[in-house]
C-alpha cells in the first residue's frame, strides 16, 4: 500500500500540472473562446451604436434574452454556495475534490450575470446613476446590493480556502514560472506556512464564511426573483417566486458544476480524485432538486390552473398548448423528469448518465428563465393582440459571447489557480485512512513528517 | 282747444304710465304667487361644510311643501364658464329645503336656486351669493407605497452587519499574514 | 495534542522551520518577509475599506441631497395652484357614452392624433391610446386610455434611480435625463402605458434646441422611457391638454380634484357629483394603483354609435415625415 506521502505527492503534482504544462489544445480552446467573445463584443458595439432596436424586444415584451440570461447566470452561481457551503456545513466529505471548481463557477457566473444586466440597459452610459440616485425601494437596487455583497463574499470565499494551496504553488513553482506569477502566488499566499496559529485563523475564517455565504446566496436569488414578483403581471404575481427561484438556482448550479467537472476531469486527468462517486452523488442531488422543482411548478400552476382567472387562462394556454408549448414541455420533461429517470435507472447511474442529465438540466433551466420572462410580459394587459418576441442575431451573439466568456474565465482560472483543494482532499484522505481517535495513539502508516 | 287736447293727452299718458307701472310692479306678485327666502352663510371657508337653505311659502304665507329645489353653482375652469348642480332637495312640511355643501374654491360663489312647486308647470329661480375664504389642502397626492417601519435604516443595518462580518474575515486573513513568522509546520505537510 | 490544528504527533511544539533552520522570534522575523507582510496588511485593509461603503453609497448620497427636498419635483416648475394657494390635483374623466373611436367623424382617433402632433411622439407611441374592448354581452366599446397617473404608481415604486416620479399635483412624470433604460417600470405598469425609445427617436430640427423638461418631453432621448404626462405645463397655464381639446364629441373632461371641478372645453361640471351620478369606474381598480383617470360607462350611444359596429381607423404619425430618415419600430 502506497504511503500517504506518495499519495499526497501525486495529488500535488496533479494540482500543479495545469500550471506547469500548457498543451496546444488549451491554446486552441482559448483562441476559439476569445473569438466568440470578440464576436459578442462586436454585436454589443452594434447595439451601442444603434440602440436596443437591434434586439427583438419592443414595448409589449420589453425584456427578453438578456434578462433571462442574467437570471440564468445568477442561478448558476449558486453552485458554489451549495457545494462549498451547505455541504461543508453538513460535513459531507465527498465534496472536497469539487469544492474549488464550484467556487470558481460562482465568481465567474456572477461576473457574467452582472454584465448581462448592463448589456440590457437602454442607457449604459448612465449606469452610475444607480449609485448616485439609487432608491432603496427599488428591486433593482436590492439586486445591486445583494449581488455586490455576494460577489465580494464569493471572492473571499474562493480565496480563503485557497490560501494553503496557493502557498503550495508558491513553494513548488519557484523558478518554474514567470516572475509575475511568482509574485502573485507569494502575495496571495499571505505568508502561509501552515503553523498552528494560521491554521486556527483559517479554520475560523472558513467557518464564518461558510455560514455567512448561505443567507447571502439565498437573498441574492430571492431578490432577483422579486424583480419580477414586485410587478403586477399575472404570471409573476406569486408569493412562491423567491423560494422557487432559489431552488431553481441551486438546481442549475449543480448541473453546471457536473458539466464543468466532467470537462476538467478529462482535461486535467483528475480521475483519481473526482471519481464516479462525486458524479453519482451530485446526480442524486440533481434528482432531488428536480423533485423540488416539480413540486414548486405543480404548486404554482395548479393553483392558477384550477381557477383560471383572467390572464391565468391565457398564460396557461400559451405555456401548455400554444406558442411556448414545445419549450415548456421540454423543460418539464427533459429538465425535471429526465434527471430523476436517469438517476433511477441503474444503467444510467454513472458519469455518462449524470452528465447527460446535467446537460438537459442546464439547457432546460435557461429555457425556463426565458419562458418566465417572455410569457410573463406577453399576457395582454389591455384589449390588444398579444405581441411576439424573437431574439435577433445581436442577442444570440451576445449570449454566445457571454457563455464563451464564462468558459474562458474558468479555463484561464485553471491555468493560474489550483483547481483541486489539495489540502482539503488530503485531509479527507487522511481522515478516511486513519480516522482520528482520541483514546488510541495514532497509528500512522506513513512516517510522521519530521521537519516538514 | 289747444289747452284741452294736451291736457287730455297728458292725463291719458299719465294714466297709461301709472297703469303700466302698476302692471310692472304687480308682475312679480301676480306671476309668482310664492314667497321665497334664502339663507346663505355669511362666512364660509374652503373645506368646511355650509348649509344653503331656501324657504318657500305661498302668497298667503302658508309653507309650501313638496317643491323640488335644485341648486346650481356658477363655475369656471380653464376658460370655460358654466354652472353645475351642487345639490337637490325637496321642501319639507315647513317649506324649507336645505343642502349641505362643501365649498371647494375660494372667492365669490354665485348660486342659482330653481324651484318647482308641486302643482306648477314652470320653474322659477332665485339668485344668491356667498363668499368663501381660502382653506387647507383637501386632496393630497401620494407618491407610492409606504410600508411603515421598513426604511433605509433597517436595510442598511442588515447590510452593514453582513459587511462587518466580511470585514472580520479580512482581519482573520490579516492575522494569518501576521503569523507567518511563527515556525511550526503542520503535521502532514508535504515534504520539501 | 491537537492533530487537527497542526500540532505534530509527538507532542512537542515544533521549533524547527520547514527548511530545517531554527525558529526565530516572531517579532524579529525575517525582515524581507516582514515588509511583504506589512504591504499585504495594507492591501487587505485598504481593500476591505474600499469595498465596505458600496452598500451605503446610495443612502449617503441621498442624505447629502435631502436638504433640497423642499424644491419642486425635479425638472418641473412650481405646482399649479388654486386661487387660494392650494395645489391642484389633476384628474381626467372620460365619458364613454360620447366616445365612438371617431367612427362618426372618420379617420384615426383625434385625441391620439392631437397628442402625437403636440408632443412630437415618435412612431409607434400612442400616449393616449383608444382600445376597443368587447363588452361581456356582445358588441364593443372604445376606451381612450391615457396614463392613469396612479396615486400608488407601480412604476414609481420600482424605478431604481427615481427617474419616474410624482409631482405634488399627483402627476407621474419621467425625467429622461436620469432614466437608465432598465425598463422595470414598463414591466410594472399594468396598463401598457409606457413606451420605450428603442432606436433614435425622430426629432424635428426646430425641436433639437428645445429646453428639455420632464413636463415637456422634447427632444426625446434614445434608450429612455416616455408616456402621457397630463400636459402639466398647459394645465398650469389654464389650457386644456391636446386630447381634451381635440375630441370632436367632447368626451374627455380634464379637472382638478382639489377644486372638485372638470371641463371638456364646453361644459363645466362639479367633478365628484359628475362621477357619482354617472356611475364612474376606474380601470383595474382592484390592483390598488389608485388611478386619477375615471370612466363613465357607455359605448358611444350619446353620439349615435351602435354597440355592434366594430373597428376604428389606424393611428398615424404624419409629423415624422418632416424628419429625414425617421426611425420607427413596432409596439
Amino acid at each position: 500500500m502506497e504511503s500517504m506521502i506518495q499519495w499526497r505527492t501525486r495529488l500535488e503534482e496533479t494540482a500543479l500540472a495545469p500550471v506547469r504544462r500548457t498543451s496546444k489544445r488549451y491554446w486552441a480552446l482559448v483562441a476559439v473562446l476569445l473569438a466568440v467573445v470578440g464576436w459578442g463584443l462586436y454585436a454589443y458595439s452594434i447595439q451601442l451604436r444603434d440602440g436596443l432596436i437591434v434586439t427583438g424586444m419592443r414595448d409589449r415584451i420589453s425584456w427578453g434574452l438578456y434578462i433571462a440570461t442574467f437570471v440564468f447566470f445568477i442561478g448558476i452561481s449558486h453552485a458554489g454556495t451549495l457545494i462549498s457551503a451547505i455541504l461543508r456545513v453538513s460535513q459531507a466529505r465527498w465534496r472536497t475534490p469539487v469544492t474549488r471548481i464550484a467556487e470558481f463557477i460562482t465568481v465567474v457566473a456572477l461576473i457574467c450575470g452582472a454584465s448581462f444586466v448592463i448589456i440590457d440597459l437602454g442607457r449604459p452610459d448612465r449606469v452610475l446613476n444607480v449609485f448616485i440616485y439609487g432608491r432603496w425601494q427599488s428591486p433593482i437596487i436590492w439586486d445591486v446590493l445583494a449581488i455586490t455583497t455576494y460577489l465580494t463574499g464569493s471572492i473571499v470565499y474562493l480565496f480563503v480556502p485557497m490560501i494553503p494551496d496557493l502557498a503550495l504553488f508558491r513553494d513548488r513553482l519557484t523558478g518554474r514560472t514567470s516572475r509575475g506569477r511568482a509574485w502573485l502566488y507569494r502575495t496571495l499566499a499571505i505568508g502561509w506556512n501552515g503553523n498552528a496559529v494560521q491554521r486556527r485563523s483559517l479554520a475560523a475564517a472558513i467557518g464564518i464564511l461558510m455560514i455567512l455565504i448561505i443567507p447571502i446566496a439565498v437573498s441574492v436569488h430571492t431578490v432577483v426573483s422579486w424583480i419580477f414578483a414586485m410587478t403586477l403581471r399575472v404570471p409573476w404575481d406569486s408569493a412562491l417566486f423567491g423560494a422557487f427561484f432559489v431552488a431553481g438556482a441551486i438546481f442549475s448550479g449543480i448541473a453546471i458544476l457536473i458539466i464543468v467537472m466532467a470537462i476538467l476531469r478529462r482535461s486535467y486527468k483528475l480521475h483519481e480524485y473526482v471519481t464516479e462517486k462525486q458524479f453519482v452523488y451530485l446526480g442524486y442531488l440533481l434528482a432531488a432538486f428536480a423533485a423540488i422543482m416539480i413540486y414548486a411548478n405543480i404548486s404554482e400552476l395548479l393553483i392558477h390552473g384550477y381557477k383560471l382567472e383572467e390572464g391565468a387562462d391565457f398564460h396557461l394556454r400559451q405555456l401548455f398548448l400554444n406558442d411556448f408549448a414545445p419549450l415548456f414541455w421540454f423543460y418539464l420533461l427533459g429538465g425535471l423528469v429526465g434527471p430523476i429517470v436517469l438517476m433511477l435507472i441503474p444503467a444510467t447511474r454513472n458519469i455518462g448518465g449524470v452528465v447527460a442529465a446535467a446537460v438537459l438540466v442546464t439547457v432546460a433551466m435557461w429555457i425556463e428563465r426565458y419562458v418566465i420572462v417572455v410569457t410573463g410580459l406577453r399576457v395582454p394587459l389591455m384589449p390588444y393582440e398579444p405581441a411576439d418576441y424573437a431574439p435577433t442575431w445581436v442577442e444570440w451573439s451576445i449570449l454566445a459571447g457571454g457563455l464563451a466568456l464564462f468558459a474562458l474565465l474558468i479555463t484561464l482560472f485553471t491555468k493560474v489557480f489550483p483547481i483541486i483543494a489539495v489540502w482539503e482532499v488530503a485531509e479527507d484522505q487522511e481522515a478516511t485512512i486513519a480516522p482520528p481517535h482520541p483514546a488510541s495513539p495514532a497509528v500512522p502508516e506513513f512516517p510522521a513528517p519530521v521537519g516538514g | 282747444m289747444n289747452h284741452t287736447i294736451p291736457r287730455v293727452a297728458r292725463l291719458a299718458l299719465t294714466l297709461l304710465a301709472a297703469g303700466a307701472m302698476t302692471v310692472i310692479l304687480a308682475v312679480p306678485v301676480l306671476a309668482s304667487h310664492l314667497v321665497v327666502r334664502t339663507s346663505f352663510p355669511s362666512a364660509a371657508t374652503v373645506g368646511e361644510s355650509v348649509s344653503l337653505a331656501v324657504d318657500l311659502g305661498t302668497a298667503d304665507g302658508a309653507p309650501l311643501a313638496g317643491a323640488t329645489v335644485t341648486y346650481y353653482l356658477h363655475m369656471s375652469f380653464a376658460g370655460v364658464e358654466g354652472e353645475g348642480v351642487i345639490g337637490r332637495a325637496v321642501t319639507d312640511d315647513a317649506g324649507v329645503a336645505a343642502i349641505h355643501y362643501l365649498p371647494r374654491a375660494a372667492g365669490l360663489h354665485e348660486v342659482r336656486i330653481e324651484y318647482l312647486a308641486p302643482d306648477a308647470a314652470t320653474v322659477e329661480e332665485v339668485l344668491g351669493t356667498f363668499d368663501v375664504a381660502g382653506g387647507e389642502q383637501l386632496v393630497r397626492s401620494s407618491g407610492g407605497v409606504d410600508i411603515p417601519g421598513i426604511n433605509p435604516g433597517l436595510l442598511m443595518a442588515v447590510l452593514g452587519g453582513v459587511w462587518l462580518i466580511l470585514l472580520s474575515v479580512a482581519f482573520r486573513l490579516v492575522g494569518i499574514a501576521r503569523a507567518s513568522g511563527r515556525a511550526d509546520p503542520p503535521a502532514g505537510a508535504a515534504p520539501r | 495534542m491537537d492533530r487537527l490544528n497542526g500540532d505534530p504527533p509527538d507532542g512537542r511544539a515544533r521549533d524547527v522551520l520547514p527548511d530545517g533552520a531554527l525558529t526565530v522570534e516572531p517579532s524579529t522575523g525575517r525582515r524581507g518577509t516582514a515588509i511583504g507582510r506589512r504591504r499585504v496588511l495594507h492591501m487587505l485593509g485598504l481593500g476591505a475599506l474600499a469595498v465596505s461603503p458600496i452598500p451605503v453609497v446610495p443612502e449617503l448620497m441621498r442624505i447629502a441631497q435631502s436638504g433640497r427636498a423642499a424644491e419642486p419635483a425635479r425638472g418641473t416648475r412650481p405646482p399649479a395652484l388654486t386661487q387660494d394657494g392650494r395645489i391642484r390635483q389633476w384628474t381626467m374623466i372620460i365619458d364613454l357614452r360620447s366616445c365612438d373611436g371617431c367612427q362618426g367623424v372618420g379617420g384615426p382617433p383625434r385625441c391620439t392624433a392631437a397628442c402625437i402632433q403636440g408632443h412630437l411622439a415618435p412612431e409607434p407611441m400612442e400616449w393616449i391610446q383608444v382600445f376597443e374592448e368587447e363588452l361581456p354581452g356582445g358588441g364593443s366599446r372604445f376606451v381612450p386610455t391615457p396614463c392613469m397617473q396612479c396615486q400608488n404608481p407601480p412604476c414609481n415604486n420600482v424605478c431604481p434611480v427615481g427617474a419616474t416620479f410624482s409631482t405634488p399635483e399627483g402627476t407621474v412624470l419621467i425625467d429622461q435625463d436620469r432614466c437608465i433604460g432598465c425598463r422595470i417600470c414598463m414591466a410594472a405598469c399594468p396598463y401598457d402605458r409606457r413606451f420605450f425609445n428603442w432606436g433614435e427617436p425622430p426629432v424635428p430640427p426646430q425641436a433639437r434646441l428645445a429646453d428639455y423638461s420632464a413636463e415637456h418631453q422634447v427632444p426625446a432621448r434614445k434608450g429612455t422611457v416616455m408616456k402621457c404626462d397630463f400636459c402639466p405645463d398647459m394645465a398650469r397655464a389654464g389650457t386644456l391638454p391636446y386630447c381634451v381639446q381635440a375630441c370632436p364629441n367632447r368626451a374627455i373632461y380634464y379637472g382638478d380634484l382639489e377644486e372638485d371641478i372638470a371641463t371638456n372645453g364646453r361644459a363645466v361640471v362639479p367633478a365628484s357629483r359628475f362621477l357619482a351620478e354617472n356611475n364612474a369606474f376606474r380601470w383595474k381598480d382592484e390592483l390598488g394603483t389608485e388611478p386619477r383617470v375615471y370612466y363613465l360607462p357607455g359605448h358611444g350611444e350619446a353620439v349615435g354609435r351602435d354597440a355592434f359596429s366594430p373597428g376604428r381607423a389606424a393611428t398615424e404619425w404624419p409629423w415624422t415625415e418632416i424628419v429625414e430618415g425617421a426611425e420607427t419600430w413596432s409596439r
